[in-house]
């Protein structure tokens, strides 16, 4: 199950004042000591990291660098962030041990992927 | 303004070759970009009034969603600086040319129409890419403008890979 978070940047941005959010690279995978929130930016019709893994009960938010709209849409169609604006984000978090290919709906060349391992 | 005489040679399949015989300033090349996203909106509106195919649909709907996110970004900046992007002579022979091309899409149907409007976005952008890359963003003087146009390109990049991947798809005899 999925669940999905659309935050506002202004929230987004009181999640990092609260050190909620790590700043820009992904965090390692560690030990898990509970539900992590790790970060893929979009910039340049890019993801990045284009692969990310992850612990099952984390988070992934995108955060939006370019002008255009985007979205983070499971290939399967299980998940969807919708429409993603300049400086926008959304969240999902990941309880689904599995490898999730996704793309943006708008900029089909635009593909990544998620990698959920059991905690 | 120092302006330099230049010419450029906008060469699609959109419309008869268009010439800027001078270099323009931040006003003019503000107004001919802002031009060619709204006459691009304005085929894209055209495509999904005509179009029944999914890929010439999507690519539609995203042409009217990313050009019009460009623009916006775009009359904010004009709003920021307080000014009033300059009307010239390529952003004419760009409306006239579009003009004269919707007429043609308009008697068109079915994969004729849908050949005929990918064809044109893939040429359109390719040489708007040019423009911008190659002549635009060197003569912008104002780092926002420079800035906004460099960001822009990289959107019209993807467009132009796009309509790329919606050609070969429509397997188009010419």
């Amino acid at each position: 199950m999925y669940v999905l978070n659309l935050a506002t940047r202004r929230q987004f941005g009181l999640l990092l004042g609260a050190g909620l959010v790590s700043p820009l690279a992904p965090k390692p995978l560690l030990a898990h000591d509970g539900p992590h929130r790790l970060e893929v930016e979009i910039s340049k019709f890019r993801f990045s990291p284009a692969t990310l893994t992850l612990r099952q009960g984390d988070s992934v938010i995108w955060t939006n660098r370019d002008i255009a709209p985007h979205s983070a849409t499971h290939t399967d169609g299980d998940w969807d962030t919708g429409e993603i604006p300049k400086d926008g984000s959304a969240e999902i978090r990941f309880d689904t041990v599995g490898k999730f290919a996704y793309f943006c709906v708008f900029h089909p060349a635009m593909k990544a992927e998620i990698i959920v391992e059991s905690q | 303004m120092f302006r330099t005489p230049f010419v450029i040679a906008l060469i699609s399949t959109m419309a008869s070759p268009l010439m800027a015989e001078e270099k323009m300033n931040d006003l003019e090349i503000a107004h001919t970009a802002y031009t060619a996203g709204q006459l691009d909106i304005r085929y894209a509106h055209l495509a999904l009034a005509v179009s029944e195919n999914e890929a010439v649909r999507d690519f539609a709907e995203t042409m009217i969603r990313d050009h019009t996110a460009v623009n916006v970004a775009a009359g904010a900046l004009i709003g920021e600086l307080n000014v009033t992007p300059q009307d010239n002579a390529l952003s004419q022979a760009l409306v006239s040319g579009a003009a004269a091309k919707r007429a043609e899409f308009m008697a068109l149907s079915g994969e004729a129409f849908d050949c005929a409007y990918a064809t044109n976005e893939l040429g359109y952008h390719q040489i708007v890419n040019q423009t911008v890359g190659e002549k635009f963003i060197p003569w912008a003087t104002v780092p926002q403008l420079k800035a906004l146009l460099s960001d822009a390109l990289v959107t019209f990049k993807a467009h132009e890979g796009h309509a790329e991947a919606m050609v070969a798809g429509l397997k188009c005899t010419s």
